[in-house]
């Protein structure tokens, strides 16, 4: 009986040791910080800085976004936070958005961090309520930084300048 | 062997070895980089599991066998698996991960396992071997090849590279690891020959075959052989 027990909780042991072995293959986490959130978030103890949050969105309504950022990279090191991904991209569109033209290069890191924000949020469906925003969901984030990133004959359109940023 | 090891100690330290194999840490650009094993690093690692049985440095019968019950079976598969999975990490350590000097060791595995496997049937033989192998490989690759690719090396390191990389006309480049993956490599080295030092070994079972045979006497240098060995025991 003892053998037993002690057999099938190794057995159980093993197999979540050998989930998480291929989980971080398959994940290939950069940093440590995504080593251990990422683990923490399969189990669900993953939390964020909340502080550090509050920190980033009071950046993001003044407009100042390298700060902005910055505190949001430090509320969520290992990239798991739906929400926080979704505020990063948000900064980074708002910071390259422009009436004549986009800046490319902030335009695809929000991409990556919208990419980032929809496969951590449950389901991939992510609704943030903040009236302050234009967008409100992940998807209308995602198609935009796309559409930014896109060359097309609406480009030539003299009706851009009178757009406005979301 | 006692439920404890095969069920906890064994895999454990063999996911351990499986994990830390394909761990490259301080890479420049990114902290952490996980490399899963070649195509290569499977096929010695099937070599190697081939010679460890033909030398009984373990006995693949006392983990999956006909007697022993179901759970005791899955619990052998899983060493058995884990075993495999560590085995092909062990290589894709020891190997540099591109180049032509991945073909070159990957080539140097090869035939030293097939000489290994066609040669050595004794146990201890083959877990000397095997360390001085690895170790070997170990010292080319993260002392050998670390310093004379170190990023912050001499002049006299740099011609040497460049010299052997315009003799070999740019095949012979190798990537730095990082400092920190040497001493992970030197864990998981140490880890995987404790591990094959706990594996069933096929030594004490093959001496207790000459007592049960039936119909067919032992030998009389083969009974004051295990008789000894009863002594020791």
């Amino acid at each position: 009986m003892r053998d037993s027990v002690v057999r099938v909780s190794g057995l159980v042991g093993t197999l979540l040791y050998a989930a998480a072995i291929v989980w971080m293959y398959s994940a290939q986490p950069q940093t440590v910080a995504e080593v251990t959130g990422g683990l923490t978030s399969t189990i669900g103890v993953y939390r964020i800085d909340q502080q550090a949050f509050d920190d980033g969105l009071g950046f993001f309504k003044r407009d100042r976004f390298d700060e902005a950022r910055a505190a949001f990279a430090r509320a969520d090191p290992a990239g798991r936070d739906s929400l926080t991904q979704f505020y990063i991209a948000y900064s980074y569109y708002r910071q390259g958005w422009g009436r004549l033209y986009n800046d490319d290069a902030l335009f695809k890191q929000g991409l990556e961090a919208a990419d980032r924000a929809i496969a951590v949020a449950p389901e991939h469906r992510l609704v943030v309520d903040d009236v302050d925003l234009g967008m409100r969901t992940a998807d209308e984030l995602r198609a935009e930084l796309q559409r930014g990133l896109t060359r097309d004959a609406s480009d030539f359109n003299p009706l851009r300048l009178l757009r406005k940023r979301r | 062997m006692t439920p404890l090891r095969e069920s906890f100690a064994l895999p454990c330290l063999f996911l351990t070895v499986a994990l830390l194999g394909g761990l490259r840490l301080g890479v420049p650009g990114v902290d952490v980089r996980l490399v899963p094993p070649p195509l290569v690093s499977l096929v010695l690692a099937v070599l190697l599991l081939g010679s460890l049985v033909r030398s009984r440095v373990f006995a693949p019968d006392r983990l999956v066998a006909n007697h022993r019950p179901p759970l005791e079976n899955v619990s052998g598969c899983v060493v058995l698996l884990t075993l495999f999975a560590a085995s092909a990490q062990t290589f894709n350590l020891l190997t540099p991960d591109s180049g032509l000097l991945h073909v070159l060791v990957s080539v140097f595995f090869l035939v030293q396992l097939l000489t290994t496997l066609t040669a050595v049937r004794e146990r201890a033989g083959m877990l000397r071997s095997l360390a001085v192998l690895m170790g070997c490989a170990f010292f080319l690759r993260f002392v050998a090849l670390e310093s004379l690719y170190d990023p912050g090396r001499g002049v006299l390191k740099r011609v040497i590279t460049a010299l052997m990389e315009g003799v070999t006309l740019g095949a012979l480049d190798y990537a730095p690891t990082g400092s920190a993956t040497g001493y992970v490599a030197f864990l998981a080295l140490t880890l995987y020959l404790i591990g094959l030092l706990l594996l069933p070994s096929g030594v004490t079972r093959a001496r207790n075959v000459s007592l049960v045979r039936i119909g067919e006497p032992p030998e009389p240098d083969e009974l004051d052989r295990d008789l000894a060995a009863l002594r020791r025991q």
